[in-house]
């Protein structure tokens, strides 16, 4: 018996593993992610979370969720099984095998990059154009969330399905917070001093 | 109160008028200063700026004004930052001045309040700014009432451009950051909010805050009169124009002078008639730092004053006499700044108790051995890390003890006895309204 084969065998399954694994993880991360970013983008706070802990706490998880995402990708790469190339990495749509669930995973990557280093360089860009790159990231998650259930191996397993099923209602239920609040604000939000204005303390034109 | 303004002043310009003749009236105002014809002329638009206020924002960065509250950013680089947002700008005035050390706000309110509502209007017709709203301390009832009349006197003659609004936060320490005070206005409780940077716009609903010092947009008044290079005769070339420095401690006649950018630091002490030479001075309040009198023939700008460890922050100076102990007065200080935190983050929370009751063990000379290193280590983790600038400032002030009075922290170490350390104090500490 030849052992090489069985060494290769076993490091490949063991890659195949880690991009399944780091997959669902970078998944899991990325929706806890978008929902601290719709809170954080909402103004939650209270007495015991000041809001930039909020921010805080959404800028260490998108850092950690990148890490499982370039494992992730890393991963794929290396794995002899299934041959894509790097370029398939970073051009959507270019790769051979399944050339649809890999290249929107693509897809949604590159939107991950530009997001990502907008805000790493956010210092010295236009806060306004940081924003635009910012809403990416709703147009992102969702195509990554298409990626693992089109792709994913483990996707017809019944506790990634209801992981699958956690992540996007925490992401709906975010959303409808979101709306609700500023929907509720709406009459506060057109007048900047609403809060705090009292009658008759105005003076000067149109008043 | 009319004490405060002295008579003796190198040069008057923001309190010219009271100088001059005596009242601060529309009349007299205009008598002394003049009437800026802008205000005469068409608002900017919202997204388009009238040729007389592009003009004026060139000669606001020609003259290189620098915010007087004690950050001295540059003034016309924020007009710039909430242009680019494109949302309606709200010019908010902030007089909150919550340095107890500072009296240099109330005093030009309360002696040249047409100068600086001058100033906010001008602002709000060259970015086409909704309306202004002025923040003052809800203790300074006076101050109000002289800028509501003030605001009244202009209504009446048809003067008032801009629909202004007065405002009256809590009088804490740090609802005087701009961040905070933005929060209070939305209708929060008046605390720090984080921001990528300095420059971050800072928005109110639909619109954005354009926050500015009383004293900076008196500035701008007469900057709008008299151009940039006028400004800039005055002062020296790295810090340009006059300011305000409130003068305490151990001087005769404490208040409010005007003085140039880059008066030596023992000139600016001379005009308060020091009782002896004062042994050191708090430069910059109580998140600047304290200077030796062998650095008192520094320029006061922002540059020398950062070189020796100290800051000219909202322009205070205080005359530490030979009476009062270094070491116990910044204790003092840093047990007020952690009565005064918001209580957000950790540095904070956590740091400024620790800092201070080290510092108290200092002056009392009760320290243990490994005192001095742990006072280091804690100011060089506190540093840069908070919300807001709140931590920093008070570890620059311990910093500027450390290094700039090697001798008597270390004899402090030792547990020599000081006689001072029980003195009374020069400083204003007021009340900690926080938590």
């Amino acid at each position: 018996m030849n052992p090489t084969p069985t060494i290769a065998a076993t490091s490949s399954q063991a890659l195949w593993y880690l991009t399944r694994a780091s997959g669902i993880v970078a998944l899991l991360l990325l929706t806890g992610t978008v929902v601290l970013g719709i809170v954080t983008a909402g103004r939650f706070r209270s007495a015991n979370w000041p809001g930039f802990a909020l921010q805080a706490l959404h800028r260490r998880l998108a850092g950690i969720a990148i890490a499982f995402v370039g494992l992730h990708v890393l991963t794929t790469l290396m794995d002899r099984y299934v041959s894509i190339r790097w370029i398939a990495a970073v051009v959507p749509f270019t790769s051979s095998y399944r050339t649809f669930w890999v290249g929107i995973g693509t897809v949604a990557l590159d939107l991950w990059i530009a997001v990502a280093i907008s805000s790493v360089l956010r210092r010295w860009i236009n806060p306004r154009h940081w924003r635009a790159l910012h809403w990416l990231a709703y147009g992102s998650w969702p195509i990554a969330l298409a990626h693992a259930l089109g792709m994913g191996t483990d996707a017809r397993l019944s506790w990634v399905q209801g992981l699958v099923g956690i992540s996007v209602a925490s992401v709906v239920l975010a959303l409808g917070w979101r709306l609700h609040r500023r929907w509720s604000d709406r009459p506060p939000r057109q007048d900047p001093l609403a809060a705090r204005r009292t009658r008759g303390d105005v003076l000067g034109a149109n008043r | 109160m009319t004490a405060l303004v002295d008579q003796r002043v190198v040069t008057p310009r923001l309190l010219a008028c009271v100088q001059r003749t005596g009242a601060f009236d529309l009349a007299s105002h205009v008598a002394v200063h003049g009437w800026p014809k802008a205000l005469d002329l068409p608002p900017s638009r919202r997204s388009r700026l009238a040729p007389w206020a592009e003009e004026l924002l060139t000669d606001i960065e020609d003259a290189g004004l620098t915010g007087r509250g004690g950050a001295a950013f540059p003034t016309a680089r924020k007009l710039r930052a909430v242009l680019s947002t494109r949302r309606r700008p709200v010019v908010v005035v902030n007089a909150m001045e919550g340095e107890p050390a500072s009296m240099k706000d109330q005093v030009l309110l309360s002696f040249a309040p047409h100068l600086v509502i001058d100033g906010a209007e001008l602002l709000a017709a060259a970015i086409g700014a909704k309306e202004v709203l002025i923040c003052l301390p809800d203790d300074r009832i006076e101050v109000g009432s002289v800028l509501r009349a003030t605001l009244a006197e202009r209504d009446r003659a048809g003067l008032l451009r801009s629909p202004v609004h007065v405002a009256t936060p809590p009088g804490r320490y740090l609802v005087g950051e701009e961040s905070a005070l933005v929060d209070w206005i939305r209708g929060g409780p008046g605390l720090p909010v984080f921001r990528p940077s300095k420059g971050a716009p800072l928005t109110l609903g639909p619109c954005v805050a354009l926050v500015h010092n009383a004293e900076t947009l008196a500035h701008v008044a007469l900057i709008a009169r008299h151009g940039p290079e006028w400004f800039r005769s005055a002062g020296v070339p790295g810090a340009p124009g006059t300011c305000l420095v409130t003068l305490s401690g151990a001087v005769a006649r404490p208040g409010v002078y005007e003085i140039e950018m880059g008066t030596p630091v023992a000139d600016i002490i001379d005009l308060g008639d020091p009782t002896a030479t004062p042994a050191a001075a708090l430069v910059g309040g109580y998140g600047g730092g304290w200077i030796p009198s062998s650095a008192f023939k520094a320029p006061y700008t922002p540059s020398a004053m950062r070189e020796l460890g100290a800051a000219t922050g909202p322009g205070i100076l205080v005359a530490l006499g030979s009476a009062s102990c270094l070491i116990a007065e910044t204790a003092r200080i840093l047990g007020w700044l952690a009565a005064e935190r918001a209580g957000q983050c950790g540095p904070c929370t956590y740091g400024l108790p620790a800092i201070a009751e080290d510092l108290a063990q200092l002056a009392r000379g009760t320290g243990d051995r490994g005192l001095l290193r742990r006072l280091e280590r804690r100011t060089g983790q506190i540093a840069g890390r908070g919300a807001c600038r709140h931590p920093d400032g008070a570890v620059r002030l311990v910093q500027s003890v450390l290094r700039n009075f090697p001798s008597e922290v270390s004899e402090h170490a030792q547990g020599r006895p000081c006689a001072s350390a029980l003195g009374e104090t020069p400083l204003p500490l007021g009340v900690p309204h926080w938590p």
